[in-house]
């Protein structure tokens, strides 16, 4: 499976990111100094190469593979070089080509094209154009990295390099605080979600790290074989993907599906499979980047940098990348139930809430940013219900029409800006716009169309997929009502969707214009109109290669889901492997029914939403406005304050927690403590030592007197009492050896020779063993230990001293022993 | 302490020598006037004295006289000395407090 | 000025008196009956100890209380003088207390049957040093001087306190010290000298004017010479240091 293409030294796969890489470098570094017309030629034509690569290698070696039924797998992988290699942890800078990567290269290059092509007509004015067109490369560069990673390492150098992009296209018109304010929010929030990414990265490693590669050579290699599959080629197959397999490193994704590891995620950890644990950290690094629940505030925000940015970035590719993700890892969640029924239920939820928000929102793009989070949710449940081809239709189609109706909206705020100053994307100030804007128009009705499901345009097909999909679930342990829970979710969400997109279109380009800008307003010049063309077409038509199951549908309806399925879980198990089975083939009346409903919710939600706004805003919206839908309006309008409650929780208590660190940590320790604190002791120190010579003789002697006094202290201190024993015949000598100290001198000392801990009485005389020097007979020291008790009348302490009295005795003493 | 005050041994006058000798001591850090310190460098000199004079009696030794002799020798010579200088002091500054002896000082 | 002669009178007194007892605790009921100890000096300090044998007799027991009086006296007159010189403002109080104190060592060193050294104190200390003090500060004028300065006086506390422990120190290191010998302070032997210009076999009294002579005389004679070149040197220094400028027209030279 390893094709050595290389071109000028490089594998032909690192040549996909690198080419918009290359036009990213010459456009930040020398872009201020070429034209306007070198800047856009350098970053349409890296994008546009990049494309053609891909759509070569994809129609050409993969496809090849592809109809080779190898059931080992298909794909180019490649490995540029060895990044890191540290014990176990080993790195290849390896490049994968799949069937799940190919999608998405050809969504993200030709998508990426087109955005380009729009965005040399829509930034025409802008003054730093070089380095607009430079970031645009560098993203699509760093998403092409991230899709076609072959280990999480280096899916998450790219992971890492779109949300550095989004951060740099978001806040790239910087000097207005807001917009500054809103690329870091986005950055900041994608780091969060960048952390549980790691962990969970960090535990896959940590679990997997072990497995030896023959296992899970063999495991991958234990496949079904078709029946007409060559035997020879089938050894080289084996052969050639024993090969690569030695080249990959650590979590490898090809690794990370291996049937090998199902006992490692299956393990216990922490009470849950360790297969959840690991699904759940890197789903909240995917809610991070594609703005699931709770980490979703960046995306409505991030609707301050220009709008091809908004095209490309937050609607088309880089917020599909925790989709792409979680399908990727497609193993690892469907060994837990309880990573896909999170999945699935923070998808259904974020669903639901985004599509609440879009209902009251004035700005075009903002109800546009919603539906992007709430189609993103759409995807998220199928991904949880296993659906992956699902999943990956609709975000192919979502980046269709999404895209072409951010760009009509870009499209439509281009030619409103005949007034200027105000906010240009406010629709209550637009109306009439079919009239002066026909391409724009008719480009944004077709996707209008798709997204609201309507019959036989694109979006109908990929969100019939995923309710069928949830309704039809049942893997092992969940609850049989769950999945019908989930496509009821699903239906109110998709009509709320059609709601508001109509809505939407509605208030813009229907009924009269309300502002004299509207009544101006002309169509976009053609660099703008041709992309929006040409993805409204794909919008339209995409859709029918992923049709639904029914027994009439050509091969070619279910293109998608065989292509995919080469790189993924399948969706459904064959009982005589004994895979459980995850999804049901329902019957084809099921199927027809469900079809029906999900194309009606649709149509209903154009029916309200013209019954409502059709000739622009009515009384009677403002009617339910004000009655009985004004909380509901409020929650919307405000986004169910969920900006105001993270400020409130999380923001503020960190303001203050940051404040107070600095406040006590900075201020107070470092400065106050350690810096001041070392100069004080500092001046200290030389203030003590300045008085002590001061240049009088007689300071210096009181120093030499001090420092007699203290030789004396000094050996006071250091004194050790102590006492010798000697043993003559059966009598046993203890001399104390008080040392050089005060205490001796004035002290009173007596024995303890029976151990229990008071003074005692020399047995033959009566007298109290007291003094220096006592000689005792042997017989009567009962105890081993004898202990001397000194009690110091100068400092009032008592010392004792123990030896143990066993042996002979220390050196005979000499003749003459003085003190 | 009726022995210590009755029985008057080698160590009561090894003692007597060095209060002597602590108090001559004191004075040569407390005083300002060149002359009193003068006088308690004597002091120590005595002490000294006595202390040697206190060990050659205890081990018999006339060499120790000899050297007290030396020393009283010694310390005239130094008293003589040193008075001629703090009459030379005195001349230039009329006074002769050590404190303000610190040209030496910067 | 009548109480430091009566102080004086008294001092000379008890110096006569301790004088006069401790020759008598020499003095030997019968004459001609010195014991013969043979004893021999050595130059070293550690020279042998006297011999156990003979015990003399009539020994003056040191458990006197004749001895402590005499002793404690003049120990307090040595440190009563030593305090007026630490702590008097007068100059000249100083220098009779300095005085008072000379006087008690002497008496302290007759106690120690140093006779030749404690006359000599007197004599050159209190006799021409005191009296070299007291014409300094004649010429300087200015007796005046205040004990405790007010500045530096926390130098002085802790020079103090460091000075009090090393009395307490010393005072329980030393109060330990024991003669090689049992028997404290009793009257001295006699003791043979080398043969240096005394007769083969001659006895001295031990701390006499003759035994310090033969001693410093003898292996003493290069630090006697030597102290006589000193005190050239400290004579010729002090007038040197002690002249007058050139331009100065006062009479030259102090003492």
């Amino acid at each position: 499976m390893d094709f050595n293409l290389k071109f000028a030294g490089l594998p032909i796969l690192a040549w996909i990111p690198l080419l918009p890489l290359i036009g990213a470098t010459i456009n930040l570094t020398l872009g201020r100094k070429l034209s306007r017309r070198t800047v856009q030629t350098v970053a349409i034509a890296s994008v546009v190469a990049a494309c053609g690569l891909s759509l070569y290698l994809v129609f050409g070696p993969l496809l090849a593979q592809y109809r080779e039924h190898n059931p080992i797998g298909t794909g180019l992988e490649q490995n540029i070089y060895t990044w890191i290699e540290v014990g176990q942890f080993k790195i290849p800078l390896a490049l994968r080509l799949d069937t799940l990567s190919a999608v998405m290269i050809l969504i993200i290059t030709f998508v990426g094209s087109l955005i380009h092509i729009y965005s040399t007509g829509y930034m025409a004015h802008e003054p730093r154009y070089a380095a607009y067109f430079g970031y645009l490369n560098l993203f699509t560069g760093a998403m092409l990295i991230l899709v076609l990673a072959a280990n999480m390492p280096v899916m998450f150098i790219g992971w890492e390099g779109v949300g550095l992009c989004s951060f740099l296209l978001i806040g790239f018109w910087y000097e207005k605080d807001e917009y500054a304010a809103a690329g870091r929010k986005a950055f900041v929030v994608n780091r969060i979600g960048d952390f549980a990414f790691l962990l969970g990265m960090f535990l896959l490693f940590w679990a997997t790290k072990d497995v030896s590669s023959e296992t899970l050579v063999s495991a991958a290699t234990n496949v079904v074989w078709p029946k007409d599959f060559d035997p020879a080629n089938k050894s080289a197959a084996i052969e050639a993907f024993r090969n690569v397999f030695a080249d990959r490193g650590s979590l490898d994704f090809a690794n990370l599906n291996n049937p090998g590891f199902g006992e490692i995620y299956g393990s216990k950890f922490w009470g849950e499979r360790l297969a959840a644990a690991g699904g759940i950290l890197l789903f909240i690094g995917a809610c991070g980047k594609s703005a699931q629940l709770p980490l979703y505030v960046w995306l409505p925000d991030a609707m301050a940098g220009p709008t091809p940015v908004s095209a490309l970035i937050h609607a088309a590719t880089m917020v599909t990348a925790g989709v792409y993700m979680v399908c990727r890892m497609s193993f690892l969640y469907s060994a837990s139930t309880t990573a896909m029924i999170v999945v699935a239920t923070v998808g259904l939820l974020t669903a639901l809430a985004a599509a609440f928000m879009a209902f009251a929102q004035t700005d075009l793009k903002k109800v546009l940013a919603y539906s992007t989070v709430s189609q993103l949710g759409f995807m998220f449940v199928a991904a949880g219900t296993g659906n992956w081809v699902a999943a990956i239709f609709h975000l192919g189609t979502h980046a269709c029409f999404k895209a072409c109706l951010f760009l009509g909206a870009g499209s439509v705020m281009h030619g409103m800006e005949h007034g200027g100053s105000h906010t240009p994307g406010d629709i209550t100030k637009m109306g009439g716009l079919r009239k002066h804007m026909k391409v724009t128009h008719a480009t944004f009705l077709i996707s209008c169309l798709a997204i609201a499901g309507f019959p036989l345009f694109s979006g109908f097909f990929s969100k019939d997929e995923i309710l069928a999909g949830a309704f039809n679930v049942h893997p092992p342990g969940w609850p049989v009502w769950y999945g019908k829970i989930l496509w009821g979710g699903l239906i109110i969400a998709a009509l709320g969707t059609a709601f508001y997109m109509w809505r939407l279109y509605f208030l813009v380009f229907a009924g009269d214009e309300r502002t004299e800008e509207a009544k101006h307003a002309h169509e976009s010049p053609p660099s703008m109109t041709g992309p929006l063309a040409i993805l409204a077409v794909f919008a339209a038509l995409i859709g029918f290669i992923g049709m639904p199951h029914f027994s009439w549908v050509p091969s070619w309806g279910h293109a998608l889901e065989h292509w995919i399925s080469r790189s993924v879980v399948p969706n459904f198990y064959d009982p005589a492997t004994g895979n459980p089975e995850i999804m049901g083939h329902a019957s084809e009346s099921t199927t027809w029914i469900l079809l029906v409903i999900a194309s009606g919710i649709g149509i209903i939600g154009i029916g309200i939403a013209y019954a409502l706004y059709g000739k622009g805003p009515s009384k009677t919206v403002d009617n339910l406005v004000e009655g009985p839908l004004a909380p509901a309006y409020e929650a919307s309008k405000h986004k169910l304050w969920v900006d105001e409650i993270y400020d409130a929780t999380i923001i503020k208590p960190f303001r203050w927690l940051a404040r107070g660190l600095f406040e006590i940590v900075d201020r107070f320790i470092i400065d106050t403590v350690a810096i001041s604190g070392v100069a004080f002791v500092v001046s200290l120190g030389s203030r003590i030592s300045r008085w002590f010579q001061n240049g009088q003789v007689q300071r210096y002697l009181t120093g030499l007197v001090v420092g007699a006094a203290l030789v004396f202290v000094v050996t006071d201190c250091n004194t050790k009492q102590s006492f010798e024993f000697e043993r003559k015949g059966d009598q046993l000598e203890l001399r104390a050896t008080m040392g050089a100290g005060i205490a001796g001198k004035a002290s009173k000392l007596t024995w303890d020779i029976t151990g229990d801990g008071i003074a005692d009485a020399d047995p033959v005389t009566g007298k109290p063993l007291e003094g220096a020097t006592i000689k005792v007979n042997a017989a009567d020291v009962t105890s081993s230990s004898v202990t001397l008790i000194i009690e110091d009348a100068v400092t009032r302490k008592t010392i004792r001293v123990s030896r143990e009295v066993a042996g002979p005795g220390d050196e005979v003493a000499e003749p003459g022993e003085g003190k | 302490m009726s022995a210590i005050l009755f029985n008057i041994t080698y160590a009561h006058f090894l003692v007597l020598a060095a209060v002597l000798f602590l108090i001559g001591v004191l004075g040569v850090l407390v005083r300002r006037n060149a002359l009193i310190i003068l006088m308690s460098v004597e002091l120590m000199l005595n002490a000294a004295n006595m202390t040697i004079l206190t060990f050659a009696r205890m081990w018999g030794d006339l060499s120790g006289h000899t050297f007290a002799l030396i020393v009283i020798a010694v310390a005239a010579a130094e008293a003589a000395v040193g008075l001629g200088i703090v009459v030379a002091v005195f001349r230039g500054r009329r006074n002769v407090d050590v404190d303000r002896l610190t040209t030496l000082r910067h | 000025m009548m109480r430091w002669v009566f102080i004086l009178v008294t001092a000379f007194c008890l110096w006569g008196a301790a004088g006069f007892i401790g020759s008598a605790a020499d003095a030997q009921p019968a004459a001609g009956g010195r014991p013969a100890t043979k004893v021999e000096i050595k130059d070293s300090a550690r020279s042998a100890p006297y011999g156990h044998g003979d015990k003399l007799e009539n020994k003056p027991s040191s458990k006197s209380p004749g001895m402590a009086l005499l002793f404690w006296s003049f120990a307090a007159a040595t440190i009563g003088g030593a305090l007026f010189v630490v702590t008097r403002r007068n100059l000249i109080a100083a220098v009779m207390g300095m005085v008072g104190c000379f006087l008690g060592i002497s008496a302290v060193y007759m106690m120690l049957y140093a006779h030749f050294l404690s006359v000599v104190q007197m004599l050159v200390y209190a006799g021409a040093i005191m009296v070299l003090f007291v014409f300094v500060i004649m010429i300087l004028n200015r007796p005046e001087d205040e004990p405790v300065a007010p500045s530096g006086r926390a130098g002085q506390a802790i020079g103090g306190i460091a000075i009090s422990y090393l009395v307490f120190r010393l005072i329980m290191l030393l109060i330990n010290v024991k003669p090689p010998t049992p028997g404290a302070l009793e009257a001295p032997a006699q003791v043979q000298l080398p043969n240096i210009g005394a007769q083969v076999g001659e006895r001295v009294d031990w701390g006499s004017v003759k035994a310090v002579g033969m001693d410093l005389f003898g292996p003493g004679l290069f630090p006697f010479e030597a102290i006589s070149i000193l005190l050239l040197v400290a004579v010729v220094g002090a007038i040197a240091i002690a002249r007058p400028l050139k331009d100065d027209n006062e009479q030259g030279g102090a003492a």
